[in-house]
């Protein structure tokens, strides 16, 4: 970890509208994460972990507050500039994996790079990296429909790593895995904060309040930090 | 009520400039309390309200301003089919002029085209930058453009309320046609110095589009699409039709010279539009796109090569010029 600066959130809002009723989604958010740092969002559902994770992203605009990711204010950036952002610098592990399925293990990864304008023997020599470290090469050639859950969750690892972003969001990413590949999901991790990611993830898993390295956990109740 | 309005083209198009007139209403009204309260250094609850109404206000106008370009095609189409309810016009020539007001209401929208192309280049300028740098000029120029929309739609409607089927109207051949002892060319120009002219001025377009005199530039252009629009009445068109007594800009959009008056009239407009904007924008934002000077250099060159075409097909058929 160094004093870097990754991530800084202030006085962070998120309000949505049903009809004429205000739901207080996120409420006075301030959090700064260092380079290199793992922290652990915890919080039952409904407490605000996925919107806080998707205004980090820039996927969802705040109601008001800041979000800078290495001192830019992704919160205020337009559409275009806010996924160029995403595309360099920040990679996402989803619960629901979000693969193609109709595509294989290779072109799941390869597909994130091809907006980037590298040359093809670039792409394909950080893909097979990718599936190197996230544990999936053997099954490159496979399509996604025929993979297992745990497959599926490294390949959305390799995805995720594939651009070699700094920061890497995980939103609930071991709700749909077994424990064993829940297990082989937080090696890959550690394998991840060894690299120097800043890592954070969105969980009410158990299995993450006792992390084998150093990571911070931050509870969360109602759209507070507390 | 007369018979033009209760023609299916008039409804339809009058239905659709109401329709798009409303959206920009709606538009219009959110983006002055926009303009009126931007703050884009803000993080404050309000700003970011205006920011989400500010992107969907862009997205109505953007919307609206390019359908308007298939309406004004579209316009161009009604009044061709309205000859057939005119005694007297044969095309859209004569329908335009059954009133005083159809030659503003052309001239209004061929106008409001160009300020529409101007606004989607400082639109598209503005989204290319992380603070929304050109959001106010954009707002600004959206409520000038707001405004002649507004007279456009009123000339809409006393244009087409005021047709008269039962009043025979001029066709092109009195309209354009070579009058006794008058000319009609501008500034007192033959009809081989206005060639020259034409073809002088798309060289002088083609040499100063890339250079730094962009005033020049404007000037050449605003020049060039007023000599043309002579050029192809008074000489290429007669190539069109092979007929040297034809004189008529509104013909060659008809079936039997195959639309070719939409291939030509929508190159040289959007050729001189786009042209003007990224020179205009040159100007005032201090920005210019090489590749909207493709896209002009490609548009004039389609329009000057089709008018020479005609000509040069006609002398190699019939070897004679008429």
């Amino acid at each position: 970890m160094t004093d870097k600066m990754m991530i800084q959130i202030e006085n962070l809002y998120r309000t949505f509208h049903h009809g004429s009723n205000e739901v207080p989604v996120l409420k006075e958010i301030n959090l700064n994460i260092c380079e290199g740092e793992c922290v652990v969002l915890k919080g039952v559902s409904g407490s605000g972990k996925t919107t806080l994770l998707s205004l980090i992203a820039g996927l969802d605009k705040p109601s008001s507050g800041k979000v800078l990711i290495e001192g830019e204010p992704i919160s205020k950036l337009p559409d275009l500039f806010a996924s160029e952002l995403r595309a360099k610098k920040i990679g996402m592990i989803f619960q629901h994996f979000n693969l193609f399925e109709h595509l294989s293990v290779n072109e799941n990864v390869t597909i994130a790079l091809i907006p980037s304008g590298l040359k093809m023997k670039e792409i394909h020599e950080k893909v097979a990296e990718a599936l190197k470290v996230a544990n999936i090469i053997h099954k490159k050639e496979t399509l996604a429909s025929r993979l297992s859950g745990g497959e599926k969750q490294r390949t959305a690892i390799a995805r995720a790593l594939v651009a070699d972003p700094n920061i890497i969001l995980c939103d609930e990413p071991t709700a749909n895995l077994d424990r064993d590949n829940s297990l082989l999901f937080i090696d890959i991790l550690e394998k991840l904060h060894r690299m120097g990611k800043t890592i954070v993830i969105a969980t009410h898993d158990p299995l993450f309040d006792s992390l084998s390295f150093e990571s911070t956990i931050i509870p969360m109740v109602d759209g507070k930090i507390v | 009520m007369n018979e033009a309005l209760l023609s299916n083209q008039v409804i339809v198009f009058l239905l659709s400039e109401v329709t798009l007139f409303a959206l920009l209403t709606v538009a219009f009204v959110v983006s002055l309390k926009v303009l009126l309260k931007w703050d884009f250094e803000s993080f404050t609850p309000f700003q970011f309200s205006l920011e989400r109404q500010a992107y969907l206000v862009s997205t109505i106008i953007l919307f609206v301003f390019l359908m308007k370009f298939i309406l004004v095609v579209y316009f161009i189409f009604s009044i061709d089919a309205l000859s057939l309810l005119l005694p007297g016009a044969m095309c859209g020539a004569g329908v335009i002029k059954a009133n005083l007001y159809g030659s503003y209401l052309l001239i209004s929208k061929i106008f409001i085209l160009f300020l529409l192309t101007l606004w989607i280049y400082v639109h598209s300028y503005d989204m290319r930058t992380k603070n929304h740098q050109w959001f106010k000029q954009k707002s600004w120029l959206f409520s000038l453009i707001f405004v002649f929309i507004i007279l456009e739609l009123s000339l809409d409607f006393s244009y087409f309320l005021n047709i008269n089927t039962h009043m025979p109207v001029s066709c092109c051949s009195v309209l354009f046609g070579q009058l006794e002892g008058a000319n009609p060319l501008p500034f007192g120009l033959s009809v081989n110095s206005l060639l020259v002219l034409f073809y002088l001025l798309y060289i002088l377009a083609l040499l100063t589009i890339k250079s730094e005199y962009t005033i020049l530039y404007i000037l050449t252009n605003i020049l060039f699409v007023f000599i043309a629009y002579y050029a192809v009445v008074y000489f290429f068109g007669t190539y069109v039709y092979q007929l040297p007594t034809h004189k008529c800009p509104f013909c060659m959009l008809q079936p039997e010279y195959y639309y070719v008056g939409y291939l030509l009239w929508g190159s040289l407009f959007m050729g001189t539009y786009i042209g003007l904007s990224d020179a205009v924008s040159t100007l005032w934002l201090g920005k210019t796109d090489l590749k909207s000077k493709k896209i002009v250099i490609t548009l004039l060159s389609v329009f000057v090569l089709l008018c020479t075409a005609y000509v040069t097909v006609y002398y190699l058929r019939n070897s004679v010029l008429l």
